[in-house]
């Protein structure tokens, strides 16, 4: 079996099913809203906008009446590695406030708002885009009521600082509490999913402990069909995609010609 | 030239005290204006004792046989293993149900009953302890599976005969029992400061370094 | 000791000094990096204890399970229901976005209110209860003085069968009017379909997950059609555990999410759906791989007969054999003849093949020869009340509520008729014509309408034409509206009475649309209202009484809860259902052997105590393949030849030709074959010289349906090719763009003979050539800095023609022409 680069207890990871995948947006809506992620007036000025998990829409470019859409949803990846084998992040490494790090417990990076300084360093350096400035403070005028559904779960973000998909780190410490109280120090696999995972009505996204061989996402990740994004970055990202589809599985990364090896 | 090393004897002599004078203004600036300047003070809507009601012969129910047990018999963790924190007035009514008897003698009481009790309404306590929106510190952990005993961050809150006014900080907000209340910074207590290195040094004395990851506390 | 320049220096220095050994400067350093920490200006959510609520989801008529996480009585997050049969597991994107509707007062009306400012200006006054209530029923029981209670109408947007609605048509009956009319949706087309072809009232459902092969004409599976939940459920199902077992295929013009994630996309040219299903079915006739069983022992109309008077008639088969052979069905549809073939031999050899319609998601209503002829297609391979096909089901059994008793005033209001003409000789079989409304009122100079009730509909966006309804708007006296939302039709109003909004209301969820077994869920409140508004029942109620004896004595109950309850009197006493589901089998695995379901409930209180928790009472039992007395029809059978219609055209040919009749029903097929399924060339507006483009409104599933307002973080999911800043884009295909000489991001006006819109130009491989595909959804000019000003409303500029037989509007065939500008 091979052994991730981290050797910690638990490596939190998710495979997105690309075929079950039909871009409703549901994960999207569902992780703003359990994160507090602030709404701009303008969210098509996408260089500004925030969403920890963005759709990305592709298409197989062939013309009509053979043209094919898909989608790519894209949370932060917690990369193990920074491409240069050493076991960080790639935006970790960057970092001149330590208000980023690969957290050896779970896997996940985390992310500061209060300690991060607004430099961009870690948003230049990540290689999937998953990292978001505040360029506004979080958009809750006085008076409208939109602050009402504010979860006290997730801290708001004031301008200036980077934000990103933490694998709804509050989710695991909601489960642990839980835990706690039925006298329990181990979560379950289920016990601690993110808000996307939970809500895809197409049950595409799966959550779990890479380092639990019982866990579904750990035999997912071991799939045939199973491949990262950019995989060649040796970023070692903790999502995982799953599809059958060649054309789809080709626009992961930089393929020169022939290079690219299909399934069948 | 004379003159001039004349007059700068002249100004030497007793320039010292110049000097002393700015230094003391100083102390006076920094160790007792300051603080007195920087926290602001509040009292709280009422009174409570809670030495009293520590008392397991005047308080029902009040039992257990560590401090920390008796305190959460207030200062609940619920079902779902968060902390309740300060108590609803619910909580209060299962004992002062009736806002016509009083089950003590004191004015307080009585003040409570009518303000509140009465009135089904809720007392709007200022919270001393409340650490910042950034930090996520589930008492479960600590209490339950840490054995911490509350004394350790709370000190002897729960000695107290009457509650010390709220006294936040005019720049940040915090309560003075985050830090400010010993101004020099010092740390003789363990629960004289509730600053991030102070979370860190408990985590690290104890053996659990893994808890000072970031993500652990902050949220 | 004098105080000269030397010593005040050394004074500085002292202090400068000292302080460095007091605390000052690094606290004051500390507390200075503190508090950029905490703007006062950022929101800090307040604790509170969590808990979790379930209720039902009321923004479509999917009605999918919810779980509301609170805080305190806050509410923070919907989630999906894993005990809910409809969705196990999580919503569409719009229920998960839904607090943003609730939590919005820029959106929302707060209290009642009362038009100052000129119609359009929303400009409104605030005024109590007392007064908002006073001022409709003085309105209303003016109009009964008068003895004009038919100019009152109401147009409603309330699903279909629901409480709401059954009160809002009961108070207009009651009052003496019978202009209750209802914002068209696929179920419309549906039941008409369902009582011309199979003479049953129940809801079109549709056994999806039992099925193996699934034809859709151009239902949106993946972009909201029926419960979205559910079908996007079974979707994941269909690629996951059951990956190979059932075979999709999506017929329509463009590369949407559902075709293109489909196993097999045939592409068609827009709105020749209907011919293709036919010529499917012409495949089946004459490679004989339909099923002769059920077409000889229960339907009607297929094989040639002879009728009562003698007459020859022909028959469905030989309209298909002479109209719709796969070479001449090719050249009406684009789809190459083997291609048709293939697809039907395809679709008849499988084991429980099931064939969809409804256009889009369904909130617009459709075409009813085309969804005859997909009926049809499905009873050619005996789908009809088989197991994976279309289930024929009685309507719920909810109480309808006692008979309206109509005083002499509303009795001579009522004889009247209706204005929409709705179930007349030119629309026999239509319920309500919303869409005829505006050339009624605009034609005659004093007009018939005096007020208007707009529930739970924002007709100025939502329809067709809607240019139309506005310029309607500005001709009626009195409007008055009870939308929550400070939409479109609301701003034209004179009163507001704003309803609750969901999670704030109590409401019953009729059978989710499409659903193959019975269920009505009970959307309960998960938080007190935050603003003044009121239940529209309760309103409702309270104006019934308030217009005394005769129009009060119809409306018994205190309030909306108490009339609601009535009417599961009828659910307690009729077939045993379930209020509880623990989600460990889905009841579609469990119907076939569910005719001994025990009903888990002993009477209507049990009933409805048990439904205050679950929300939800279902019977998931079916008795598939009975077919025997199933068919309500004139002729006990299913018809592929409606005698119905049949009847109809006799009745009226006494007052002119059959080909006047057919003329004014907007059917352009003559004699027998307009009472069968059959094609009709979309007859559009513009001239193809002048405009060249058909303009294809296509739904999204991140866009909120009908009347409800989208909640901002949908917007997160719309990409920058489909909205920038205030354009929509219109999607080409790269070809028609090319011969246009237009560029991907060129702005456009897009131009039909009713009016023009702006878009940007996105180039899509996906969309067919010649036609222009705009997004519907967007595009309002109401509501808030989100919403407002954000794209083109295509309703703005189609021109509906009217859909033949049924009257309803037409709106997929309209043509464009682009202008660069």
């Amino acid at each position: 079996m091979e052994k991730g680069p981290d050797h910690g207890k638990h490596r939190y990871g998710m495979v997105i099913d690309l075929d079950k995948c039909t871009g409703c947006g549901t994960c999207a809506v569902a992780c703003a809203a359990e994160n507090n992620v602030s709404v701009r007036q303008d969210e098509s000025d996408k260089e500004r906008s925030i969403s920890w998990m963005q759709i990305f829409k592709i298409t197989n470019g062939k013309p009509y009446p053979d043209t094919e859409v898909s989608y790519f949803p894209r949370p932060c990846m917690h990369c193990e590695e920074d491409g240069h084998g050493h076991h960080t992040s790639p935006c970790v490494t960057v970092c001149v406030a330590t208000a980023t790090k690969l957290d050896p417990n779970s896997g996940i990076v985390s992310q500061i708002y209060t300690r991060c300084i607004g430099c961009r360093y870690c948003q230049a350096a990540c290689p999937y885009k998953a990292r978001y400035f505040n360029w506004w403070d979080a958009y809750f005028p006085k008076g409208k009521g939109l602050d009402r559904y504010l979860t006290p779960e997730v801290s708001p973000r004031m301008r200036g600082v980077v934000e990103k998909c933490t694998f709804c780190h509050h989710r695991l410490m909601r489960a642990k509490t839980r835990a706690y109280a039925e006298d329990r120090r181990e979560i379950e696999e289920d016990e601690y999913i993110t808000a996307c995972t939970e809500a895809c009505p197409a049950q595409a996204i799966t959550f779990g402990d890479l380092n639990n061989p019982k866990h579904r996402v750990s035999r997912l990740a071991k799939s045939p069909n199973a491949f990262r994004l950019l995989e060649r970055l040796n970023t070692k990202p903790k999502v995982y995609y799953l599809s059958t589809k060649d054309w789809v599985r080709k626009l992961a990364d930089n393929y020169l010609p022939d290079e690219f090896k299909p399934l069948s | 030239m004379e003159n001039q090393a004349h007059s700068s004897d002249q100004s030497t002599k007793g320039g010292w005290l110049f000097f002393i004078a700015g230094f003391i203004g100083s102390l006076i600036l920094g160790w007792v204006i300051f603080p007195m300047a920087l926290y602001s003070s509040q009292p709280q809507p009422m009174n409570f004792n809670h030495a009293l009601h520590m008392n397991p012969d005047k308080v029902d129910g009040i039992e257990g046989d560590t401090e920390t047990e008796k305190c959460l018999f207030c200062h609940q963790l619920r079902d779902d293993g968060t902390f309740a924190g300060i108590p609803r007035l619910e909580k209060c009514m299962e004992c002062h149900d009736d806002p016509e008897s009083p089950l003590g003698s004191t004015p307080e009481e009585k003040d409570f009953l009518t303000r509140y009790v009465a009135e089904e309404k809720e007392i709007p306590w200022l919270s001393y302890y409340r650490q910042p929106d950034c930090v996520y510190f589930p008492h479960i952990a600590h209490v339950k599976m840490g054995k911490v005993d509350c004394r350790t961050c709370h000190g002897d809150h729960g000695k107290l005969e009457d509650l010390p006014a709220y006294r936040a900080n005019r720049l940040t907000g915090y309560s003075i029992k985050i830090w400010g209340e010993r101004i020099s910074g010092l740390k003789f207590n363990t629960w004289d400061r509730m600053k991030m290195d102070d979370c860190a040094e408990c985590h690290t004395k104890k053996g659990h370094e893994e808890n000072n990851a970031c993500f652990v506390c902050h949220k | 000791m004098e105080l000269n320049r030397r010593n005040f220096i050394k004074f500085l220095v002292g202090g400068v000094a000292g302080i460095h050994v007091t605390p000052l400067p690094w606290k004051l350093t500390d507390d200075s990096a503190i508090w950029t920490q905490n703007w006062p200006w950022v929101p800090v959510p307040p604790e509170g204890a969590f808990a979790t609520e379930s209720t039902v989801c009321t923004l479509c008529p999917g009605g999918c399970g919810i779980e509301v996480r609170k805080v305190d009585e806050r509410t923070v997050k919907i989630e999906g229901r894993t005990d809910y049969p409809v969705n196990p597991g999580g919503p569409c994107p719009v229920g998960m976005g839904g607090l943003q509707l609730l939590c919005n007062e820029d959106i929302r009306f707060t209290r009642p209110m009362k038009r100052v400012g000129p119609r359009g200006s929303g400009d409104f006054k605030d005024i109590t209860w007392d007064e908002a209530m006073e001022a409709l029923r003085g309105r209303l029981a003016g109009l009964r003085e008068q003895g004009r209670p038919e100019a009152l109408v109401a147009i409603d947007g309330s699903p279909r069968g629901s409480t709401q609605a059954l009160l809002l048509e009961r108070l207009l009956m009651s009052m003496g009017s019978s202009n209750y009319t209802r914002i068209p949706s696929a179920e419309d087309t549906f039941w008409m379909a369902g009582i011309l072809m199979q003479g049953n009232e129940g809801p079109m459902a549709f056994d999806l997950e039992n099925a193996d092969f699934i034809l859709s004409f151009g239902s949106g599976l993946l972009e909201g059609w029926g419960a979205p939940g559910r079908v996007l459920n079974a979707w994941g199902m269909w690629r996951g555990e059951q990956k190979g077992k059932t075979r999709i295929v999506q017929v329509d013009s463009r590369a949407s999410n559902t075709a293109s994630k489909a196993d097999r996309w045939v592409a068609v040219k827009p709105g020749t759906e209907a011919a293709l299903a036919l010529g499917l079915a012409h495949v089946l006739v004459t490679k004989n791989l339909y099923d002769r069983a059920f077409v000889r022992d229960h339907a009607f109309g297929f094989e040639p007969w002879e009728s009562s008077d003698g007459k020859r008639r022909a028959g469905f088969k030989a309209l298909l054999l002479e109209k719709y052979a796969p070479s001449k069905v090719s050249r009406m549809t684009g789809v190459p003849a083997a291609e048709i073939e293939r697809l039907a031999t395809d679709f008849a050899r499988a084991r429980a093949p099931l064939a969809l319609c409804g256009k889009g998601k369904g909130d617009l209503n459709g075409s009813l020869y085309e969804t005859m002829a997909v009926l049809a297609l499905n009873a050619l391979v005996g789908g009809i009340n088989r197991r994976g096909g279309v289930l024929v089901h009685d309507k719920l059994p909810l109480d309808p509520f006692a008979a309206v008793e109509a005083d002499a005033i509303a009795s001579a209001g009522l004889r009247k008729g209706r204005l929409d003409g709705a179930g007349s000789a030119t629309f026999p079989f239509a319920q309500s014509l919303v869409n005829r409304l505006p050339e009624l009122v605009l034609k005659s100079r004093s007009t018939p309408v005096d007020t208007v009730l707009v529930l739970a509909a924002n007709p100025l966006y939502t329809l067709p034409g809607s240019g139309a309804y506005r310029r309607m708007f500005e001709k009626v006296p009195f409007i008055v509206s009870f939308s929550p939302y400070r939409d479109e039709t609301a701003m034209m109003a004179d009163l507001i009475l704003p309803d609750h909004v969901f999670l704030e209301k109590l409401q019953d969820v009729v059978w989710p649309s499409g659903l193959q077994y019975p269920l009505v869920g009970l959307s309960r409140p998960v938080i007190e209202p935050l603003y003044r508004t009121r239940h529209a029942g309760d309103v409702l109620i309270g104006l019934a009484k308030g217009l005394g004896e005769g129009v009060a004595d119809n409306f018994p109950w205190e309030n909306f809860e108490e009339a609601l309850k009535e009417r599961f009197k009828g659910i307690a006493e009729g077939a045993p259902g379930l209020t509880s589901f623990d989600g460990s089998t889905p009841p579609w695995e469990t119907m076939a052997s569910g005719g001994d379901i025990r009903a888990d409930y002993e009477s209507l209180d049990d009933l409805w105590e048990k439904m205050q928790s679950g929300g939800l009472w279902f019977r998931p039992a079916h008795a598939y393949g009975v077919r025997n007395g199933l068919f309500k029809t004139p002729t006990g059978r299913f018809e592929f030849f409606s005698t119905q219609i049949e009847l109809a055209l006799e009745e009226q040919s006494q007052h002119g030709g059959t080909d006047e009749v057919l003329a004014r029903m907007g059917v352009s097929a003559r004699g027998d074959e307009a009472c069968m399924p059959h094609f009709e060339e979309a007859s559009s507006g513009g001239d193809p010289a002048h405009y060249p483009l058909i303009l294809v409104p296509y739904e999204m599933i991140n866009l909120a349906s009908g009347w409800i307002p989208s909640p901002p973080f949908l917007f997160k999911t719309i990409f920058d090719n489909q909205l920038l800043k205030q354009d929509s884009f219109v999607e080409l295909n790269p070809e028609t763009a090319a011969k246009l000489n237009l560029r991907q991001g060129q702005r456009v006006m897009v131009e039909s003979p009713a009016g023009r819109i702006q878009a940007r130009v996105s180039l899509f491989e996906g969309a067919a050539p010649g036609a222009a595909y705009l997004p519907l959804g967007l595009g309002h000019t109401a509501y808030d800095e989100f919403l407002k000003d954000k794209g083109a409303n295509p309703n703005e500029i189609i021109e509906p023609a009217r859909d033949p037989l049924s009257g309803l509007p037409a709106w997929w065939n309209t043509r464009v022409r682009l202008r660069r500008i």
